[in-house]
């Protein structure tokens, strides 16, 4: 019993650093441009096929990993280019528009990669298992993504909080005209901001991709759990998508294992919980 | 309702009527579908396009209805006269639930029935116990009121008909009603509602609940019509196809969300009938839709007839 508690703590976490890598993009896009991207669920899958498709020729794993979150970067660049620019700040004129994203990506990905599950295969190094004191054993490939997204997390917050980027991108979220007004090019910086969104989206893909597999339908399943991390942090929070993961990703490990049948329904309750006490999030702001 | 709207109202429901005598089993078996979800389509929209709401977990109330049904007609040979009121209650008893979503608007309103939906879907999905996982459940009987029993889809195609041309009648009863003006008030400024004296979120949960009801009698109609259910019924991509529909034909009127039920049913069964791709053309189609048509196919014409009445004006008037 108290293994399987301890298995599952180390499932759930490493599962809250791949919903970070998720939530951080999707989170910081709305915080800044007020931009709700539904495409990014298909980022995360079409990033994985794109490392995967790269994996398989170089075997090079780090290729993959900087080869589907450049390839995103591309992508998402032309998305916000050419059709969210469009929506103005009309968020139902947004959400619609990127489901349809997702949709021709989802097709698109499904034409070319195929309906089988497909894993993005891992070198050597991060494959076997750990021994953990207590008889523990556990897949090495795991603990590397928890280390990866705390860095990550980490990079990420100190880019935020501690440097004048950082800044500039928390006065933005703020007010943007004021940001503009002095000055700062803001276009240029949600150029930058998106970009970063889109990096974090295709990586989190192909990171993903190597232990929860790639297929049809998984660009949905993955966004949904990452609205619920966005929804319970807060939106447009960098900190509020940090607890929501871990929050998110414990309750899903713990859920699939003790209610196998009803795990979305366990994320389904604290959400239900907080529209009743904190309507906006943990660190949402009101108004 | 002046004459000439009555008169193509009253041709539109003839043809209707006459439509499954001169086609085959084929456009009979579409028609209806469409009718069936140009009312969850309708029901999407008493919040969309009246209350301001975009609600996208109404796939929920449609499963949670067309499951009860199946449920209870295939294994516990419950007749339809207590199937269909129990199918009902237990979408609008969902929808009394998920209406707290109504303490939030905006983008999160958004995002929090989208995670609702999925809640259903996965349950549906993984419950396999009960709702028989991804087979779903089959072989649904056709509904029956003691000696009144529909023996084919020809008769079901009219028994559908007529029970959407109610809720058509009912649903415009509702929003001409001081609650459907309510409701655009809050639509146009809450705030201002709200000074007023108005109860502005009890307003927005009624509507949720009625909408809720109106998707679960869709979803009623439905598991008759297709005689199963799966877990295809509570996907995230009926709830997004249902307000595509009401936002193509255009939001905020009645005939919008059969017109664009009518409009991407259509195009999704004759495109899917020669290019594989075809999910990426529904695609094509919202980014179309919000790009292009936002007011959709009624806003569309309303304005070409307003032009076109406007256009002789300068001449006549200017001086």
């Amino acid at each position: 019993m108290t293994t399987g508690a301890i298995l599952q703590a180390i499932n759930g976490t490493s599962l809250a650093a791949l919903l970070f890598l998720l939530a951080s993009g999707f989170t910081l896009s709305f915080g800044l441009m007020r931009v709700v991207n539904m495409a990014h669920g298909a980022y995360y899958l079409l990033g994985g096929y794109i490392g995967l498709s790269i994996a398989e020729r170089t075997g090079s794993f780090t290729l993959a990993i900087l080869g589907g979150g450049a390839g995103i970067v591309v992508l998402g660049f032309l998305v916000d280019r050419f059709l969210i620019r469009h929506t103005g700040e009309n968020h139902l004129a947004q959400v619609l528009l990127t489901v349809g994203v997702a949709f021709v990506i989802g097709d698109v990905a499904l034409h070319i990669w195929g309906g089988d599950t497909l894993m993005v295969p891992t070198p050597a190094v991060l494959r076997g298992a750990v021994e953990l004191p207590g008889g523990i054993v556990y897949p090495r490939y795991r603990f590397v993504l928890i280390l990866f997204g705390v860095v990550v997390g980490a990079a990420l917050w100190l880019l935020y909080r501690k440097t004048a980027l950082g800044a500039v991108v928390r006065a933005g979220v703020d007010d943007r005209e004021q940001v503009s007004a002095t000055g700062i090019n803001v276009d240029r910086l949600f150029v930058l901001v998106s970009a970063l969104a889109s990096f974090l989206a295709g990586t989190a893909g192909v990171v993903g991709g190597a232990f929860l597999a790639l297929y049809p339908g998984a660009e949905w399943e993955i966004l949904v759990v990452a609205l619920v991390v966005v929804i319970i942090g807060g939106l447009g929070s960098l900190e509020g998508a940090m607890l929501g993961a871990v929050i998110v990703g414990l309750l899903d490990a713990y859920g699939r294992w003790l209610l196998p049948e009803f795990s979305y329904f366990v994320l389904f309750g604290p959400m239900a919980v907080l529209l009743l006490l904190r309507p906006r999030g943990i660190f949402g702001r009101e108004g | 309702m002046n004459g000439p709207r009555l008169l193509v109202l009253g041709a539109g429901l003839g043809l209707a009527v006459l439509l499954p005598h001169v086609a085959g089993p084929f456009w009979m078996t579409l028609v209806t579908q469409m009718y069936i979800f140009g009312l969850l389509a309708l029901s999407v929209d008493l919040l969309l396009g009246h209350a301001g709401l975009f609600s996208l977990c109404h796939a929920s109330f449609f499963a949670v209805s067309a499951y009860t049904v199946a449920i209870l007609q295939v294994r516990h040979d419950v007749p339809t006269a207590l199937a269909v009121p129990a199918a009902i209650l237990a979408g609008t008893v969902l929808a009394l639930l998920f209406g707290l979503a109504v303490r939030t608007r905006g983008v999160y309103f958004i995002l929090i029935t989208i995670a609702f939906g999925f809640v259903v879907w996965g349950l549906a999905h993984r419950w396999s116990s009960f709702t028989g996982g991804d087979n779903g459940i089959t072989s649904v009987p056709f509904p029956a009121l003691g000696p009144f029993r529909i023996q084919s889809t020809f008769e079901y195609y009219h028994l559908v008909l007529a029970v959407v041309v109610l809720c058509a009648i009912g649903y415009r009863t509702l929003i001409a009603s001081p609650f459907g003006l309510t409701l655009r008030g809050i639509k146009a400024s809450e705030s201002r509602m709200r000074s007023l004296g108005y109860h502005t979120d009890l307003h927005l949960y009624t509507a949720f609940v009625v909408s809720g009801a109106l998707a679960s009698l869709a979803g009623v109609l439905y598991v008759y019509h297709n005689r199963f259910v799966n877990p295809v019924a509570a996907a995230f991509q009926i709830s997004v196809e249902a307000a595509l529909m009401a936002i193509v034909g255009g939001s905020g009127t009645i005939l919008g969300p059969f017109l664009g039920s009518v409009v991407i049913l259509g195009l999704r069964n004759w495109v899917s009938s020669f290019f594989e791709l075809w999910a990426a053309v529904m695609g094509a189609v919202f980014i179309a839709a919000v790009l292009w048509a936002p007011e959709g196919l009624v806003g569309l014409a309303r304005r070409a007839r307003a032009v076109a009445r406007r256009a002789p004006e300068p001449e006549t008037t200017v001086p």
